[in-house]
């Protein structure tokens, strides 16, 4: 397992969010996580990249194991781990500066900070493209690498934030309803992308999009009111859930 | 004609009545400054040494003054302004202390500046022996405009969005790193701005200068000489009556540069603004 989750409890100001959860993720898989507003979805996502703590208020209790090694544990540092574990948000934020520099932002600070090695300008340019490539939008992009990241289309920005992500090189990648604000065509090119993505990364994707979910996902978890209800195969979670309330959900009887 | 469209207006005709008024009070006092003044500009009175009490010759000195005692201002009060603000921004959290901060801050930028200028006086002048100077004077004006650069800086860096913030934290950037490389830059022009207002208020600082810098004549050697800004000088070439034709040109130049400051600041923004947004 490359995310072994046990017991996860995690609470803001004292209310409950996400109320006691063990999961697990295997190595080069999607899992999709789905459930209605309101089920901690994103609250367990942030809680892999240790996300949850920079609000204020948050307590966190149980472990996050990746690769056996507990997220939480006293002396990891959450900046070093948010290296490992990317994550891809809600809403498409490129941060205001050019389509490079945000696809670099990453790599160059973690040469800053000693976690990588000097990098060239060549092979920057090189790890840029690749992950533009990627995320299927060096096409797009290519000739005006310069302009700023704000210019592009919804679409566009979002998919140059899952390239942004990859350039961290990161194990696994979290994908907080990546598609919410997109249109089917980019939407089409975000899912294109998980698959040939899954070959190199362990992908978490929440997602309010039953049929996303059926599409692009491996297995598939159902969480409701910060619980988890089922989690198997997805083909078995859509087709033949164990749980009245996981086939109410995936028929759209409720939520 | 009916009742709401008299009364709509009556309201048009006062709100453009304000505005005129408004606009032609500062309208007056630039043209009535500047209609005096500028007969009295020349290469010599721009750039020569008063002569005879300030009677003739010209404010070479105060222009010089008036500039480095500003500029020294701003530069102990920008760093102090601007760690300030990132400090009660991004590293504290809303609590009782930092509003009673704020609060503290707001008081701070009501005071009178004769009272900075009393400070300055009784502290940096003869407390710590600093005597007239331009570093007595300029460490009472970078006080002066202290919480103006920190509640503009605030306001610039609450305007940045958290999003910026929570990516930059998410690829891996420790909070120091995303407030250099996210939040700074692009709150940047707000910050210029609070520079450009306090750059002003230093160019036309009278009260608080006079107790502190002193209003020596010479041009300044060091950061102990004192100096004469041409505020100083004006109050005093009209106060004492020595030339009130050189005091209208001195308001003249003081006029022109808080005028110079102020498009500069306009410019500024606009290429940091546009850089940004290519």
């Amino acid at each position: 397992m490359k995310v072994a989750v046990r017991g996860l409890r995690v609470s803001f100001g004292g209310a409950e969010a996400i109320r006691g959860i063990t999961l697990d993720v295997a190595a080069n898989r999607v899992l999709g996580i789905i459930g209605p507003a309101g089920s901690a979805k994103t609250t367990f996502l942030r809680a892999l990249n240790r996300m949850n703590e920079l609000k204020h208020g948050c307590k966190t209790e149980g472990s996050v194991l990746i690769d056996g090694e507990d997220v939480y544990a006293p002396g990891i540092d959450p900046v070093v781990l948010r290296r490992r574990v990317g994550m891809v948000f809600a809403m498409p934020v490129p941060l205001p500066m050019s389509i490079f520099d945000n696809v670099a932002y990453g790599p160059r600070l973690a040469v800053r900070h000693r976690a990588s090695p000097h990098k060239t300008k060549a092979e920057l340019d090189e790890l840029v493209e690749d992950c533009l490539r990627s995320a299927f939008l060096w096409d797009e992009v290519k000739d005006r690498l310069d302009t700023s990241g704000l210019r592009l289309s919804g679409g566009q920005q979002q998919r140059l934030c899952l390239a942004r992500t990859l350039a961290m090189r990161p194990e696994i990648i979290l994908l907080d309803e990546p598609c919410s604000g997109l249109d089917p065509i980019s939407t089409a090119k975000i899912e294109e992308a998980l698959v040939v993505l899954k070959e190199r990364y362990t992908i978490v994707l929440v997602t309010n999009n039953t049929k996303q979910a059926a599409r692009a996902s491996d297995e598939t978890a159902f969480f409701l009111m910060g619980e988890l209800v089922e989690v198997g195969a997805t083909r078995k979670i859509f087709t033949n859930p164990s749980d009245k309330r996981t086939e109410d959900y995936v028929t759209g009887r409720f939520g | 004609m009916n009742f709401h469209k008299a009364s709509q207006a009556v309201a048009v005709a006062a709100l453009a009545a304000a505005t005129v008024l408004s606009l032609a009070v500062v309208a007056f006092i630039i043209v009535f400054v500047l209609e005096r003044g500028l007969p009295q500009l020349s290469a010599e009175f721009l750039f020569g040494l008063p002569r005879n009490m300030g009677k003739a010759g010209g404010i070479f000195p105060a222009i010089v003054g008036t500039f480095v005692l500003s500029l020294m201002a701003i530069g102990i009060a920008l760093p102090l302004g601007v760690g300030t603000a990132v400090y009660l921004s991004e590293y504290t959290r809303e609590t009782g202390l930092t509003r009673a901060i704020r609060f503290g801050t707001d008081c701070l930028a009501g005071i009178p500046s004769i009272i900075f200028g009393l400070f300055g006086y009784v502290f940096f002048v003869t407390t710590l022996r600093m005597g007239w100077s331009l570093i007595a004077g300029a460490l009472t004006l970078a006080i002066m405009v202290l919480p103006t650069l920190i509640r503009t800086s605030e306001e610039a860096i609450r305007a940045v969005p958290a999003s910026w913030r929570e990516v930059s934290l998410s690829v891996g950037a420790t909070k120091w790193d995303t407030v250099r490389k996210v939040v700074l830059p692009n709150a940047l022009p707000g910050i210029v701005t609070g520079v450009m207002l306090s750059l002003g208020r230093s160019i036309g600082e009278t009260a608080a200068v006079i107790f502190t810098a002193g209003s020596s004549f010479r041009l300044p050697k060091g950061v102990f000489d004192s100096v004469r800004t041409m505020a100083v000088h004006f109050y005093i070439l009209a106060r004492e009556g020595v030339s009130v034709e050189k005091a209208y040109g001195t308001a003249a130049v003081l006029v022109l540069s808080v005028l110079a400051v102020n498009v500069l600041t306009y410019w500024l923004m606009n290429r940091l603004i546009k850089r940004k947004a290519r």
